[in-house]
């Protein structure tokens, strides 16, 4: 059993480019919100193996004020710079626009933003506003969901805030960037649905891109990930994203792992 | 037959001990947009803050929730339609027990019971008395498609907006097919 499981994952995760998946992505968000008045606890770590070994946590709230409207808040705790210390953090929004029902399927278009502030230095064109950079981004999603299978798109545009003290000297600096990417995820398990406490087994591939509009230098990652959703509200996530094309010098997330666990709390906000 | 009606009729006027004369004793509601069970726990977990549900029965691969409702509240259906709405999905169908006591539908489809105003669709001239089982029709009762394939039959303003002047006053009017 638990070989043909592997298999099965394995085939998957390799059929991918036309992805497969329920929509709760590990590397990028869906369309779709929380439950109006939820509130979500993330806990994330991110092991980046780039030459040595960093770990980054990132603990994160996640509130929905109404059906279309929620948010992201984000702290990072890292040791890229030697010792283990709070690094920034972030606040993201999402605001779901367009939704389109029916059975068992769905599509939504949504618009979000992101705010960031991180102490690291900067040294590489790359921006990440999940730990290392301080800027702003804007961006759009879209979400399909056709039975088991869900698909989503997004572009969004970054910016960094310039910060000369933070800037190492002689190095590229990170001022704009256009981020891209593609995601799929199956609902492998359960084939049928007895009650919620069954765990569900989700297979994910996501493709992820980015470009500096100004240098024309641009990465392209696949990312490949696994979750299971325990009692219908638990969600643990395990997923590693690895650079197939082009480069910037010096980026971030290159070759990183990524371990979270989700707890949701369905209304409670009032 | 009549007299037997009539007996009826007035017999179940005498018994009844609820004070409604019409009554929504069970619901069927088929939610679109989800599969997963994390989504269908959301979706209960909504419609369980509605004070008026005493059950919510799920069948998850359906995405259908059989409610049952407290005897002695009544029960508003488009209450049931935003909580499935905030929990990020829609009703694909609604279809509500209705018990009515002796409720007239006149000739133009209408009946109204405590207070409630119902446009029958494809019944007219009747009297309702026990349970019906009816469809809410109505716009986010049904799917988008749906809704505007019905509205380019039925042809009426009320049924756009769900809401109509009935004895000089704008009321909420539910749809029902039965």
């Amino acid at each position: 059993m638990r070989y043909t499981l592997l298999t099965a994952v394995s085939i998957l995760l390799m059929s991918c480019l036309h992805s497969y998946g329920q929509e709760l992505f590990v590397f990028t968000e869906p369309a779709s919100n929380m439950p109006a008045r939820a509130i979500g606890v993330r806990l994330t770590n991110e092991g980046i193996l780039n030459g040595g070994s960093m770990n980054r946590t990132v603990p994160e709230l996640m509130l929905s004020f109404n059906k279309k409207l929620m948010t992201h808040v984000q702290g990072f705790f890292s040791d890229m710079d030697g010792k283990y210390r709070l690094e920034g953090g972030s606040v993201y929004a999402k605001y779901r626009f367009l939704s389109i029902d029916g059975s068992q399927q769905h599509l939504r278009l949504a618009a979000y933003g992101r705010l960031s502030t991180s102490k690291r230095p900067t040294y590489s064109e790359d921006i990440n506003l999940e730990g290392d950079n301080s800027g702003a981004q804007a961006g759009l999603v879209l979400t399909q969901l056709l039975h088991k299978l869900a698909l989503s798109g997004n572009l969004a545009y970054s910016k960094a805030f310039v910060n000369e003290d933070r800037q190492l000297t002689g190095m590229p600096q990170p001022d704009q960037l256009i981020s891209y990417s593609l995601a799929s995820g199956y609902l492998l398990l359960p084939v049928v649905y007895k009650n919620y406490n069954q765990p569900n087994f989700n297979v994910y591939f996501e493709v992820l891109g980015r470009t500096n509009p100004a240098s024309g230098k641009s990465y392209l990652d696949f990312a490949p990930a696994i979750q299971t959703i325990i009692n219908s509200r638990t969600r643990i996530d395990l997923g590693y994203r690895f650079q197939v094309a082009g480069d910037i010098p010096g980026r971030y997330n290159k070759n990183m792992y990524v371990i979270r666990a989700e707890f949701n709390f369905f209304n409670v906000l009032k | 037959m009549k007299t037997l009606k009539y007996f009826i009729i007035i017999s179940a006027m005498f018994i009844s001990g609820s004070a409604f004369a019409q009554k929504i004793t069970k619901a069927e509601v088929q939610v679109n947009g989800l599969t997963c069970s994390m989504c269908s726990k959301a979706t209960e977990t909504s419609l369980q803050t509605l004070g008026f549900i005493d059950s919510v029965t799920p069948d998850l691969n359906r995405n259908v929730f059989v409610l049952s409702f407290k005897a002695d509240q009544q029960v508003d259906i488009d209450q049931i339609r935003d909580k499935v709405e905030d929990a990020g999905f829609s009703i694909g169908t609604l279809s509500a027990t209705m018990t009515f006591k002796n409720t007239l539908i006149n000739e133009n489809g209408i009946a109204q019971a405590d207070g409630k105003v119902y446009q029958f669709v494809n019944t007219k001239n009747t009297t309702l008395d026990g349970p019906v089982t009816a469809q809410v029709i109505d716009k986010d009762f049904i799917s988008s498609s749906a809704f505007k394939k019905k509205a380019a039959v039925l042809k009426s303003p009320v049924y756009l907006t769900g809401k109509g002047m009935i004895e000089g006053k704008e009321q909420r009017v539910y749809h029902l097919s039965i």
